[in-house]
């Protein structure tokens, strides 16, 4: 019953704001007058000195304008940080909410036309293709040059999805190898490296492992896949119907995969981000496949123990890992788009990102920002850059959706139940195609 | 003598209030007027469009048109404010029927040469004998949109295409499919097969789970209930405990106490029975063994609750019977078979199908314990333990594939009101039932 509770509350509330939000919306649709826009919007790649021009002069915010920010718990120490700053410097008030980064293109969806939602929000890349193809997003028009130009290829190109520009980035994101310095004497060049060290450290008994890290998603087991010449999507991660998790080089990769299991005789299930923290933190786990959200937490567990390097090698070849570009939106229902405009920009400048680096422990994406002294005297980051240059940006279309529920059960089938990665791979793809088909009957 | 009552009659019929204007029922005849001016200008407006808006859900989805975002039509928001037109509809036609009859009423009542009411009169009329009803109106319209139109809006979700990635307004629009989703659930491999395996298990699930609640209850009631037990009141307070945890905490305890390799269960079997090759059970991550551990922990949380309702109905059992069955030289056994069990049945058995039924939807125990998981390679969007509705969570909340969840929600619903209608239906034949031969 609590299901049908919470779907009625929504459709109720949809309902309310519907009546009182379209009241208002109704009588412009009808003339068919666009909603305001900003200012160069007409002139989008026509006439670039012009728009030069328009930049110069600046964008004005809005008279009254009042901004809503979505951001998920983990990052808002640094969200509210910058909303008092720009409140500050521009007086337009700023409210923090708070949603999950990975739930808010789905909350977008629901409340975006209902006029509920927030003006700006921030989601990894991979979701992009979803909220651009349902039209919730204002692409990146005005500030696009200086967005370009500010920030490194890789992120312009996570937050671009069919040739448009949307977001405005923030941080990049991906997985590297922590260890424990005291226990790991010389970081592994290669997963045969680590499998040799766990055998002198695992103790199943004594819940001593040498590595650990969530086997059972796809996220972090992208190496696997990729290193030899898998891939999720073909052409760059654009064309749904070249899949190539099962494709020859996915399958080489992944025999690495089933080699580890003799290290981490542990059900996939078994291994949650809580117990292999905890693990970490009492030095019980050697070293961990993880993102940087964990690090502010590891550092104050282990402080100078803690070492960061880069994913080891998976048959001679540099592991690949996937990265997330984390980026600022703009909601396409917003009432203030200039407003929301200048906070994406003040938000994404090089100073944001360095606090962000600085409350969080993210890589920033920001030119100036990843040379600074910050930046390149934080051992930890660099770690991650290093694991940076040899990562792919996650697919952005919206078929993207398709693609983790059917591998994440593949996964454990093959690390708990013993099953053929080609076989398990091959119903994983099958399932992702009949996924993208039903999608587009 | 019908010279008023056709004339009233027609006359509202023409427009509310004339009747009552005809009949001298001025203020009464004026505010029908005024609702009946109030309607036509609202659905002059609106009805058009409405029935327009409900039989295409839109024409022309939002567009982009140089680099401006034009709004149009949102599938969903027609749907709802159609939705909430034709109810609109059916309320003002409800009281233009009454107006009618009143005027009509009222013309019989000049007829037999009683004068009409004056307002005053009216008010003071409805307040003494039409009470009720006066004050269950607006309860009742509040229930209509607050509770029956969502109810309505989300079957005929059913009906659509209304999912994700290509159906998803305002760039797209949502078009009517009849039964096809129906159809696709039946018929798609993919998903009858989850489809049917899902709802097995929620079937076989409801059964165990209700059947290992009652009867461990019934054991635990029975053994507290013995003549030789004492601190009896200590027990209960023990057995309620569970109970009175809110399951949120419990069941996420629960979750790290199964854990495989670091749960303390798994730890402590390892350690203490070891020696007799005993090694730790996949609890969580084997998808029969999670079926188990739902279940047992299903009974921990859901004995405490049988234990008391029977507790209360062996209280009512008459001791005489007992004495008479020691009488004739019943065992122990004999008295519990012969005695308690047909008794207490017989006042629980209304009950026991009430847990069933809400057994087959209980959320929680499965979404707080397994979140469905371990997940099984070939369903769609689903685990071992899934039940229908937290399936159906998933396909709403995860995957926006709202028309799926919706048809799934409509299968539960029908489930579950045969159970409650046949169970409501059992106690009245109950009631009307004898004793026990």
């Amino acid at each position: 019953m609590k299901m049908k509770k919470m779907l009625t509350l929504l459709a109720t509330l949809t309902l309310t704001l519907s009546i009182t939000a379209c009241g208002t919306s109704n009588s412009t649709t009808n003339n068919a007058e666009p909603a305001p826009a900003p200012a160069a919007n007409n002139t989008v790649t026509e006439a670039p000195a012009q728009e030069e021009a328009v930049v110069e002069e600046g964008l004005q915010p809005e008279e009254g304008a009042t901004l809503i920010v979505w951001e998920s718990r983990e990052e808002r120490a640094f969200t509210d940080e910058i909303a008092k700053q720009f409140e500050e410097k521009y007086g337009i008030p700023v409210k923090v909410e708070e949603v999950a980064a990975t739930d808010q293109v789905t909350k977008l969806t629901q409340d975006g036309p209902s006029g509920l939602g927030a003006d700006i929000v921030m989601f990894p890349h991979d979701n992009l293709g979803r909220a651009a193809e349902a039209g919730l997003l204002l692409t990146n028009e005005v500030l696009a040059e200086e967005t370009i130009a500010n920030n490194t290829p890789a992120s312009i190109q996570g937050v671009t999805f069919n040739g448009e520009l949307y977001g405005y980035p923030r941080a990049a994101e991906t997985y590297a190898l922590f260890y424990n310095k005291e226990l790991v004497t010389e970081v592994p060049q290669s997963f045969d490296d680590v499998i040799e060290f766990s055998k002198t450290f695992t103790d199943k008994s004594k819940n001593r492992y040498g590595i650990m890290w969530e086997t059972g998603n796809m996220y972090f087991n992208y190496p696997f896949i990729a290193s030899g010449g898998g891939y999720i999507f073909g052409d760059n991660g654009t064309n749904k119907d070249d899949i190539g998790i099962n494709s020859e080089g996915a399958l080489l990769g992944l025999q690495t995969y089933v080699k580890l299991k003799e290290v981490l005789p542990v059900k996939s299930g078994d291994i949650t981000p809580d117990i292999k923290r905890s693990l970490f933190n009492v030095g019980d786990i050697a070293m961990d496949i993880t993102g940087p959200w964990e690090l502010a937490g590891y550092k104050e567990a282990l402080g100078d123990k803690l070492g960061i390097a880069p994913i080891p090698t998976i048959d001679g070849k540099p592991a690949i890992s996937l990265s997330g570009i984390k980026a600022w939106y703009i909601n396409s229902f917003t009432q203030y788009p200039n407003a929301a405009q200048l906070f994406a920009q003040f938000a994404s400048s090089k100073d944001a990102q360095l606090l962000l680096n600085e409350k969080v422990g993210s890589i920033p994406t920001n030119n100036e920002a990843l040379a600074s002294d910050q930046i390149n005297n934080d051992p930890f980051v660099a770690g991650f850059a290093q694991q940076v240059i040899n990562s792919q940006p996650m697919p952005t279309i919206a078929e993207m959706g398709n693609v983790w529920s059917p591998v994440n059960a593949a996964l454990p089938e093959i690390w708990d139940n013993g099953k053929e990665p080609k076989e398990a791979m091959d119903k994983a793809a099958q399932q992702i195609k009949d996924l993208n088909d039903g999608a587009t009957e | 003598m019908d010279r008023y009552r056709n004339k009233a009659t027609i006359m509202s019929l023409i427009f509310m209030g004339f009747g009552q204007i005809y009949n001298r029922q001025f203020i009464k005849g004026l505010i029908y007027l005024l609702i009946e001016a109030y309607a036509i200008i609202y659905f002059s407006s609106n009805l058009g469009r409405a029935l327009w808006g409900i039989v295409t859900l839109g024409e022309t989805p939002r567009t982009k048109v140089n680099g401006v975002f034009v709004d149009a039509d949102h599938s969903i928001i027609l749907l709802i404010k159609s939705l909430i037109t034709i109810l609109f509809l059916i309320i003002f036609i409800i009281i233009y029927i009454i107006n009618v009859r009143d005027a009509r009423k009222i013309a019989e009542k000049r007829e037999q040469g009683v004068q009409a009411n004056r307002f005053l009169q009216s008010i003071r009329y409805v307040l003494d004998y039409k009470f009720a009803q006066a004050l269950l109106t607006l309860p009742a319209v509040g229930i209509l949109f607050f509770t029956i139109m969502p109810i309505i809006f989300m079957v005929m979700l059913a009906f659509t295409n209304y999912s994700s990635p290509n159906h998803i307004p305002p760039f797209k629009l949502v078009d009517w499919v009849g039964f096809n989703t129906f159809k696709d659930l039946i018929s798609l491999k993919t998903w009858s097969h989850t489809f049917y395996g899902v709802l097995t298990w929620t079937i076989i699930w409801a059964v165990l789970s209700t059947v290992t609640t009652y009867f461990g209850g019934l054991l635990v009631a029975l053994l507290i209930n013995q003549k030789g037990i004492r601190f009896k009141g200590f027990w209960r307070t023990i057995l309620i405990i569970p109970y009175a945890i809110p399951q949120l905490i419990s069941l996420l305890v629960m979750r790290n106490m199964f854990n495989g390799q670091f749960g303390p269960i798994n730890q402590y079997i390892t350690k203490y029975f070891g020696y007799f090759g005993l090694g730790g059970l996949p609890w969580l991550t084997d998808p029969f063994w999670a079926k188990v551990t739902v279940i047992i922990v299903n009974m921990w949380v859901g004995i405490p609750v049988s234990m008391i309702l029977i507790m209360g109905v062996l209280t009512t059992i008459p001791r005489d019977m007992y004495e008479a069955a020691e009488v004739d030289g019943a065992s122990n056994y004999q008295k519990f078979r012969i005695v308690t069990l047909p008794m207490v049945l017989f006042s629980t058995a209304p009950i026991l199908i009430m847990q069933f039924a809400g057994n087959i939807n209980n959320f929680n125990a499965i979404f707080l314990l397994t979140s469905g998981n371990p997940v099984v390679g070939d369903y769609q969007y689903a685990g071992a333990t899934d039940l229908l509705v937290t399936w159906l969570y998933k396909l709403t909340l995860d995957q926006n594939k709202y028309n799926m969840a919706s048809a799934v929600g409509i299968i539960i619903f029908l489930i579950i009101a045969s159970f409650s209608i046949y169970n409501y239906r059992r106690t009245k034949s109950f009631k009307e039932e004898d004793m026990i031969q």
